[in-house]
């Protein structure tokens, strides 16, 4: 193995876990971010020396994933209907699709705007600060931090936290 | 639930998440890739040749054929395309022309897989799309581009002409029960007697009037 494809092996180990999961997030499906993903990271190694130079190469890879899924859908659309988005929202079906993510707290991220899920991928997952989250959605920061404050209050109010779950312990004699 | 709390607790709720590609597969899949990119160059210099049994010939809907034009490359010998079914009992087709779509559809369908084809620029009316995931789309139909040296009857000093053959990979075991394949040209005009094509392909539904079966 060339020096290359090593310098490329350790960046795929180390990003390939939390391109998925950001991805994931992203489109709502499993497969297709699987798929996109894949299809990213060949075209990262493919023009290696152009993205091991980015600031970012796991953001990198994940807005190609992004794009990867756009085209697929614009390819296919005319063959193939999109599995409804709405149907993702229910938690049933999201833990029926997804059965390795907390299907509680797939199903909340799944009922944000797709804008506000990009941004809590990049900055969850990819530890992306503000500007480098900008960059790569091509919107302003202020924007970013808009998405982000609006998507962490809806999560609040739909992921049960933690007290919420504990069963009670206290009983009436 | 305070904002790192709740960061915290959606981090943790994808631990499980792990992409399971082994790296080689990636490395593969990339220098696919490259190979892709170098297409478009090698299909210039097809179209240089045009005339010649070489180049992907582009069928425009009727009354819209382009005018023959004479050849002045020794001709090779080749099929429009062919298929051949491999050692693990997936069949590979490849299409150098778009012609005989109906022998194609019947050497489909005599290798046992449901199959619609249609290189005329319009779909078979009686098919219907079956609804699949990406992931079982791509098990069940791939498609790729290669390039394949072609030895024609030219002087024995002429390297051989690149040869752009269109490949598809079907596995007719993982067809999800009542789907069949279907493989459509689609046209784009770009002016007056010329028009780029492409083959659309996906599954549909199964049934004698569009899959044979």
């Amino acid at each position: 193995m060339g020096s290359q494809q090593r310098d490329f092996a350790e960046f795929y180990r180390e990003s390939c876990d939390n391109c998925l999961r950001a991805v994931l997030v992203s489109v709502g499906d499993q497969d297709t971010a699987r798929d996109s993903v894949d299809e990213a990271f060949a075209r990262a190694f493919a023009s290696w020396r152009t993205v091991s130079r980015h600031p970012a190469p796991a953001a990198w890879v994940v807005r190609t994933a992004l794009n990867a899924n756009i085209s697929r859908w614009r390819r296919r659309r005319r063959e193939v209907p999109m599995p409804d988005p709405g149907l993702m929202a229910d938690p049933a079906a999201a833990d029926a699709a997804d059965r390795s993510v907390d299907p509680r707290i797939m199903a909340a991220l799944l009922r944000l705007p797709a804008r506000q899920r990009q941004v809590v991928a990049l900055r969850l997952f990819l530890d992306l600060d503000t500007a480098r989250t900008a960059e790569v959605l091509g919107i302003a920061p202020s924007t970013v931090k808009a998405h982000l404050a609006r998507a962490l209050a809806a999560l609040r109010d739909t992921i049960p936290t933690p007290q919420q779950e504990m069963p009670s312990c206290t009983t009436t004699t | 639930m305070h904002d790192d709390d709740l960061i915290t607790l959606v981090r943790q709720s994808f631990t499980g998440l792990h992409a399971t590609t082994p790296v080689d597969q990636i490395l593969h899949r990339g220098h696919a890739v490259r190979t892709r990119r170098r297409i478009p160059v090698l299909t210039g210099a097809l179209a240089v040749v045009a005339g010649a049994a070489l180049a992907v010939t582009t069928l425009l809907p009727g009354g819209h054929q382009p005018t023959p034009q004479p050849s002045t490359l020794p001709t090779a010998q080749l099929a429009a395309w062919t298929v051949t079914r491999q050692a693990d009992g997936t069949i590979r087709v490849n299409i150098r022309e778009l012609q005989n779509p109906a022998g194609l559809q019947s050497r489909l369908r005599a290798d046992g897989v449901p199959a619609s084809v249609t290189l005329t620029g319009q779909e078979n009316p009686a098919c219907r799309p079956y609804p699949a995931s990406a992931a079982v789309q791509n098990r069940v139909l791939s498609i790729t581009s290669e390039i394949i040296p072609l030895t024609h009857q030219g002087p024995p000093t002429s390297p051989p002409e690149p040869n752009l053959v269109l490949v598809f990979h079907i596995n007719p075991a993982a067809l999800p029960r009542g789907a069949g394949v279907q493989l459509a040209t689609s046209f784009t005009p770009v002016r007056p007697g010329l028009a780029t094509s492409a083959i659309r392909h996906g599954l549909v539904y199964a049934s004698p009037q569009c899959t044979g079966s």
